[in-house]
C-alpha cells in the first residue's frame, strides 16, 4: 500500500513536471524530453499488468489534459506499456531481480550496457509513437525520426537524473 | 462460445492495449485541431478517390446502357434537326426569308453545354443528391440544369473546384413545371413523392384538360433554368377524386436514375437577363 501511495505522489508530481515546467521550456524544435517515463520503470514487475495499463492511460490523459494535448500521451503511453510488457516477459528473469531485493530492471541487473539498451528502446518505442501521432505524416518522416532520437536521448539523462535524486 | 470467450480470455490484454490505444486516438482526431484537418481531409479525398474508382468500374458495366441512351439522344437531335430544316426550307420561299436569315446570322447562343461523370448519386433518401466531376474550374455555377441523354437530372446547388453537388430530380424541394405538348398544356407542378425513384407526382392541374396515359411531358418554355422540350417522362397513371378539382398524375420519369452516367450540365447565358425583367414584374404585382 506504501509503495502504492509513492508511485500515485512521484506520478503526479512527474506529471505537474510535465506539463507545467518541461512543456513550456523551450530547447528547440528536436528536443522535447519526457522524463515522466520514469514511472514505469520504477513500477515494481510483479503489479498486475491490466492494473498497470489502464493506470498509465489515466496518467498519460492527466499529462495531456495539463498539457492541453488531448491523447498523444495516453497513447504512446499504452504503446509502451504493451511494448514493455512483451520486453519484460521475453527479455527479463524477474525471479533474479527479486534474489537482488529489486522490484524492477536496475544497473545492478545486468549491468550498465543492459540497463542502457532497455531503458533506452523502451524511451525510444514511446517517443516514436508520441512523434507519429505528434506529426501525423509521413512527408516528415525524417524530422520525426530526428525528433525521436535526440528526445530519447535528453528523456534518458533526465530519467537517469530523477532515478537518483528518488533513491537518495 | 466457449471457443470465442476462450479467445477473449487469451487475448484480453493486446484487447484492452487496442481499446484504450484507439479510445486516446479518437480523442486525438476530434480535439486537436491539425490531426483532425489532416484526417478530415485525407478521409474526404479517399472517398473521392474510391469514389472515382467505383464510377470508372461501374461505367464501364453501364455502356450498354449508356450507349441505349445516346443512341436515343441522337435519333432526339436528329428528329428536331429534321423539324428545323424544314421550317428553314418553308420560310425559303416566302417573303420573310431575309428576315429569318438575319436573325440566323445573329444567333444567339442561349444554352452552353458541359458534359460531366457522375461520381455519387443517392436514389435511396427523402432527398437525393449526386456528385459530378466538373467544378467552378471547368465553368460550373449554381443554380445550373443538369440533364442526361435521356431527360433531367436536377439542379447544381453546390460548387467546389473540381467536383459540384446537385439536387436531384428525387427531392422534395424539386419542382418543375412542365409542358405536354400533344394538348399544349403548360400547367401544374411536377414533384417527387419520395415512394419509387421512377415515378413522380404532377399535381395541380385542373381536372377539365384531358389528359391520357402514355402522352410525353417535356420541359417548358418558360423556365429560366432548363431549356424548353427536355424529356420529364410519360404520363403513368390519372385518376380523380370526386371532391378535387385536380386530376391526380403520375409520370413515369424518363431518367433511369439508378444508372445516371453521362450528364450534360446547362447554364442560361441570359440567365440574369431574364431574371433582371421578371423582378420588376413581380414588384409591380406587388
Amino acid at each position: 500500500m506504501i509503495a502504492f501511495v509513492r508511485l500515485f505522489i512521484i506520478a503526479a508530481i512527474l506529471a505537474f513536471l510535465q506539463a507545467f515546467i518541461i512543456q513550456q521550456v523551450d530547447m528547440g524544435v528536436w528536443l522535447r524530453p519526457m522524463p515522466y517515463l520514469l514511472l514505469f520503470f520504477i513500477t515494481p514487475m510483479n503489479m498486475n499488468k491490466y492494473g498497470i495499463l489502464v493506470g498509465g492511460f489515466f496518467f498519460g490523459l492527466f499529462i495531456d489534459i495539463l498539457g492541453g494535448n488531448f491523447g498523444i500521451h495516453a497513447a504512446s503511453i499504452v504503446a509502451v506499456l504493451f511494448a514493455k510488457n512483451f520486453i519484460d516477459q521475453r527479455f527479463i528473469d524477474f525471479d533474479s531481480i527479486k534474489l537482488q531485493g529489486e522490484t524492477y530492471v536496475t544497473v545492478n541487473t545486468k549491468g550498465w550496457a543492459f540497463f542502457c539498451y532497455y531503458t533506452l528502446s523502451i524511451i525510444a518505442i514511446h517517443h516514436l509513437a508520441f512523434f507519429m501521432l505528434d506529426y501525423f505524416e509521413f512527408v516528415s518522416f525524417f524530422r520525426m525520426l530526428l525528433s525521436t532520437v535526440v528526445s530519447a536521448i535528453g528523456s534518458f539523462l533526465l530519467i537517469l537524473l530523477f532515478k537518483s535524486i528518488i533513491k537518495s | 462460445m466457449f471457443i470465442v470467450l476462450q479467445w477473449l480470455k487469451r487475448n484480453s490484454y493486446p484487447l484492452l492495449a487496442f481499446f484504450l490505444f484507439g479510445f486516446a486516438v479518437n480523442q486525438i482526431m476530434r480535439f486537436q485541431i491539425y490531426q483532425h484537418s489532416y484526417y478530415y481531409n485525407s478521409s474526404i479525398s479517399f472517398a473521392r478517390t474510391i469514389d472515382q474508382w467505383r464510377n470508372n468500374v461501374s461505367s464501364y458495366l453501364n455502356l450498354k446502357n449508356e450507349n441505349e441512351g445516346l443512341r436515343q439522344e441522337n435519333l432526339l437531335l436528329r428528329g428536331q434537326l429534321s423539324i428545323n430544316k424544314s421550317a428553314v426550307n418553308a420560310f425559303k420561299d416566302t417573303t420573310y426569308f431575309d428576315s429569318i436569315s438575319k436573325s440566323l446570322n445573329n444567333y444567339k447562343v442561349v444554352y452552353t453545354y458541359i458534359r460531366a461523370n457522375i461520381v455519387k448519386n443517392t436514389v435511396n433518401s427523402r432527398n437525393n443528391y449526386f456528385i459530378i466531376d466538373q467544378g467552378k474550374k471547368q465553368g460550373i455555377l449554381d443554380g445550373m440544369a443538369v440533364i442526361s441523354p435521356t431527360g433531367i437530372v436536377g439542379v447544381i446547388i453546390n460548387t467546389a473546384d473540381n467536383f459540384s453537388r446537385g439536387m436531384s430530380v428525387l427531392n422534395s424541394k424539386f419542382e418543375i413545371t412542365p409542358y405536354i405538348p400533344k394538348i399544349e398544356l403548360r400547367q401544374g407542378v411536377i414533384g417527387w413523392s419520395g415512394m419509387d425513384y421512377n415515378v413522380a407526382d404532377l399535381k395541380e392541374v385542373n381536372r377539365t384538360e384531358q389528359l391520357k396515359k402514355g402522352m410525353q411531358v417535356v420541359t417548358s418554355n418558360y423556365s429560366s433554368i432548363f431549356p424548353p422540350n427536355i424529356p420529364i417522362g410519360t404520363i403513368k397513371e390519372v385518376s380523380q377524386k370526386n371532391n378535387s378539382n385536380f386530376h391526380q398524375i403520375s409520370i413515369k420519369l424518363s431518367t433511369d436514375f439508378s444508372r445516371l452516367q453521362t450528364v450534360y450540365c446547362i447554364k442560361n447565358n441570359y440567365h440574369l437577363e431574364i431574371d433582371s425583367l421578371s423582378n420588376p414584374i413581380i414588384d409591380e404585382v406587388k
